[in-house]
């Protein structure tokens, strides 16, 4: 089943269909939630109540996107809510971030983990979706309903904040 | 043609190693940046930085919320209360108003308070307690 004939059987109240979706996108959608939140109980208690509001709100989807790009607002609409209430994890092994490909030393990946600690909620959501996930800056503006402008500067920022946390890191990569 | 701070370079430079089209000339960027010593050193941060992301992804989440997320439909399908009884509700209360207009009419304690009746049965209907102190609430900052 593709998702827009799940997303027109949801609309018809098929619960099965919504499975389908939900059973797609869940584990993207946790992996987004942690990036921001940095507590995997948290993003899961924030993916499942996207899901229930995307249930309640499936009949005004927006059609000119995916189901992701929609769903994602209501996403981080709750990772957002939950982010103003509670705290991140304290250590970084409560929300591993990263997996590093084969030859990166575990160091660095947890260099590069606090170094994302140490950003906004706003600017690790920007990295995480742009050199994790891949996405164009014109992706991003659409997802994040921010301008592309502004998508430059966040990243620009938020890279300016990873090169100063890195520093010694990135020194030693250099001389590789 | 205006100078190009070193702000609108390092920008413009961090979208073309993105894949996007840079803002400038890629002549007048490079010019900028062969008689800038900052941003040469910046590129250079810049580029391991790259070079760091480019060695990981996020960590793959395992997870299976379709029980937990099916259990709270379900839960939602059967508290939903359609607008039948809401619609019932409001025409007893406008029958008991044209009731009580009727002129040189006592129709005792009883009727009056059938109102209150109606109020309660309405709270029991969407199992809320009036009385209840919610205890919850938090002030938003």
């Amino acid at each position: 089943m593709d998702d827009t004939e799940a997303i027109k059987s949801c609309q018809q109240g098929d619960r099965e269909a919504f499975r389908h979706l939900v059973e797609r996108y869940q584990r993207r959608a946790v992996t987004h939630a942690t990036a921001i939140l940095l507590n995997r109980d948290d993003a899961e208690d924030a993916v499942q109540d996207a899901f229930i509001d995307a249930f309640k709100a499936i009949g005004a989807f927006d059609t000119s996107r995916t189901f992701y790009q929609w769903f994602y607002v209501l996403l981080r609409n709750r990772c957002y809510k939950l982010t103003s209430k509670r705290r991140p994890a304290e250590s970084l092994d409560e929300a591993l971030l990263l997996t590093a490909h084969r030859g990166v030393a575990d160091e660095t990946r947890l260099a590069l983990e606090k170094a994302l600690h140490s950003l906004t909620r706003e600017e690790r959501e920007i990295v995480s979706l742009k050199y994790f996930s891949g996405l164009s800056y014109d992706e991003l503006a659409t997802q994040l309903q921010i301008p592309r402008g502004t998508v430059m500067s966040r990243l620009f920022y938020a890279r300016r904040k990873l090169q100063g946390e890195l520093g010694g890191f990135l020194i030693r990569e250099r001389e590789v | 043609m205006n100078e190009l701070s070193c702000e609108d370079v390092l920008m413009s430079q961090m979208a073309a190693a993105d894949g996007e089209e840079p803002q400038f000339a890629k002549e007048q960027l490079a010019a900028h940046v062969a008689a800038c010593a900052n941003c040469q050193h910046e590129l250079q941060e810049s580029q391991a930085l790259n070079h760091v992301l480019a060695g990981h992804t996020l960590a793959e989440q395992h997870v299976d919320l379709w029980p937990a997320i099916e259990n709270r439909i379900a839960k939602r399908s059967n508290s939903v209360i359609g607008w039948r009884p809401f619609a019932l509700i409001g025409l007893l209360l406008v029958i008991y108003k044209l009731l009580e207009m009727l002129p040189a009419r006592d129709l005792g304690l009883a009727f009056k308070l059938v109102p209150l009746v109606i109020v309660a049965f309405l709270f029991v209907l969407i199992k809320e307690n009036p009385f209840r102190i919610n205890t919850e609430l938090v002030l938003e900052r």
